[in-house]
């Protein structure tokens, strides 16, 4: 029975599209998150009976043959860039990008991390770091009497040091595009890490070749809307039922044959 | 007697690939611009053994065959993804895929930009532009699709989906990867006949109530079959028995 496998493709794929939309659900207030999707395509066919082949010597063929599917698979589970929402937080160091720019971020094995969660913090040193302590390229470092941090839409950190009347330029965040930023590898922690697929890093200047421009004091929201993945995941659990009641049928089929001598 | 088996055998095998078919639909019921499929059964007519002197005419067997597959084209529902990358044709018309194999064509309008920056179905396979891949520079923002497959970005107007029509639909054989093949060449339609959606995604045409009911339709009959097959098993049993009983 072809169709018992048939349904225990349907039931894995609709157990990783919950999977999916429940790690979206579980997102849905980390900073910078962006919601995946799983997106599933057909299994090869079997030919039963190919269509065009010829019925007679009089040139007739078969109209349209019989072809047997054998499933489905997961195709991607791919991550919708859209822009989430920017929420003011009134936190000096917390920046967001309204763009298309990845905040670049050193990671401690050497590598260089992605990320479009820009809550940053000051480490002991004055460094400008991640929660995780990790600290931004280029980095930035902030005098311990610095006063009234501003950053610009292009990312030019200035501050007020000591009594000083003008403000000193401490640095600029520079934003990093993607020719595919969907293809970004996801290392947790809100990190993104570059991948064949995603092209090569491109390091601009903020509000230069649509990279995007920064907003201080700033959080972008996650981009998971929570009406569509609840409607999406009763849709995969009637889906995942469905697909048990053909393994069921298929059962009772074979049982049926089973009980014929 | 034998017959009557042979004809519920047959019954059998057909009811058996047509649960296949449905399985496949149902498996496939949130797989982005797939096409369901029935199965065409035929009556297959065979005459009977018959004796000279006898009247054959009413002589004749009935089996049933699967000639084919009917594959419906509705389109499925449409779902808002909110993906700039997804689209969705309105209507008749299919994106035509480069493949190494030739083109392909589909009706699963989710697209991504490879790491040269061209766009891209699930595959990688690039999709057809004004008859060749499209490819995005580096720094292009805003990719727009117009309700006529015209695709702009911020360096303004790079060209249109190249849409397929066939003639005949049946013809398509399917391929798997959400790909259909043809064994003759489309026609591009012409503009003014093209309406896609930017940020939709069509979804399957599979009405999982219709598939359930068949399903349980196929479960009925095959096990009316199966009875049937039980009973002229039987039948045979008995009569066995009783023409062997000498007196």
């Amino acid at each position: 029975m072809k169709s018992l496998h048939i349904a225990s493709t349907g039931m894995m794929a609709q157990q990783l599209n919950v999977d999916v939309i429940s790690n979206n659900i579980a997102n849905m207030r980390t900073t910078g998150y962006k919601r995946q999707r799983a997106e599933f395509q057909d299994l090869l066919y079997q030919n039963l009976r190919r269509g065009g082949a010829s019925t007679s010597g009089e040139g007739s063929t078969v109209p349209s043959g019989i072809q047997i599917g054998a499933g489905v698979k997961t195709g991607a589970t791919y991550r919708i860039m859209s822009q989430g929402t920017l929420t003011p937080t009134d936190k000096t160091l917390d920046i967001a990008v309204r763009g298309e720019g990845f905040f670049q971020i050193q990671m401690p094995n050497g590598q260089t991390a992605y990320t479009r969660d820009g809550t940053f913090e000051r480490d002991d040193e004055g460094n400008m770091v991640t929660l995780d302590g990790y600290r931004l390229v280029p980095n930035i470092v902030i005098p311990a009497d610095a006063r009234d941090v501003a950053i610009s839409v292009d990312g030019t950190v200035e501050a007020f040091l000591a009594q000083d009347a003008a403000a000193t330029n401490l640095g600029q965040i520079t934003l990093t595009r993607f020719a595919n930023k969907a293809g970004l590898e996801a290392i947790g922690d809100n990190l993104l890490l570059e991948t064949p697929s995603s092209g090569a890093a491109n390091t601009v200047i903020a509000t230069n070749d649509g990279a995007g421009s920064l907003l201080q004091k700033y959080v972008e929201a996650s981009n998971v809307n929570a009406v569509q993945e609840i409607s999406d995941l009763i849709a995969a659990q009637r889906a995942y039922e469905m697909n048990s009641k053909v393994i069921t049928v298929s059962d009772e089929m074979m049982s049926v044959t089973a009980r014929l001598k | 007697m034998n017959n009557a088996i042979r004809i519920g055998l047959s019954q059998q095998v057909a009811l058996k690939r047509q649960m296949d078919i449905v399985a496949n639909n149902l498996a496939n019921m949130n797989t982005a611009g797939f096409k369901l499929e029935n199965l065409i059964l035929q009556e297959y007519i065979m005459p009977g053994a018959s004796m000279p002197g006898h009247s054959a005419g009413s002589n004749y067997l009935s089996y049933v065959s699967d000639t084919g597959l009917k594959r419906d084209f509705t389109t499925g529902e449409m779902q808002n993804t909110g993906n700039p990358l997804d689209v969705a044709i309105n209507g008749e018309g299919w994106f035509t895929l480069q493949t190494p194999d030739g083109n392909r064509y589909s009706r699963d309008g989710h697209f991504s930009l490879n790491q040269n920056g061209q766009l891209v179905n699930l595959s990688g396979f690039p999709v057809l532009v004004d008859g060749e891949p499209i490819q995005f520079e580096e720094n292009e923002t805003n990719i727009h699709i117009a309700k006529d497959g015209t695709i702009s970005s911020s360096e303004g107007v790079r060209g249109a989906f190249e849409i397929s029509v066939f003639e005949n639909e049946q013809l398509l054989q399917k391929e798997g990867g959400n790909l259909f093949s043809s064994p003759v060449a489309p026609q591009q339609a012409p503009p003014e006949n093209i309406t896609v959606a930017q940020g939709t995604i069509e979804k399957s045409n599979v009405d999982p109530v219709v598939q359930l009911t068949r399903m349980i339709e196929v479960q009925r009959a095959y096990e009316r079959s199966a009875n049937m097959i039980k009973k002229m098993s039987e039948l045979k049993t008995n009569s066995i028995n009783k023409l062997a009983q000498v007196s």
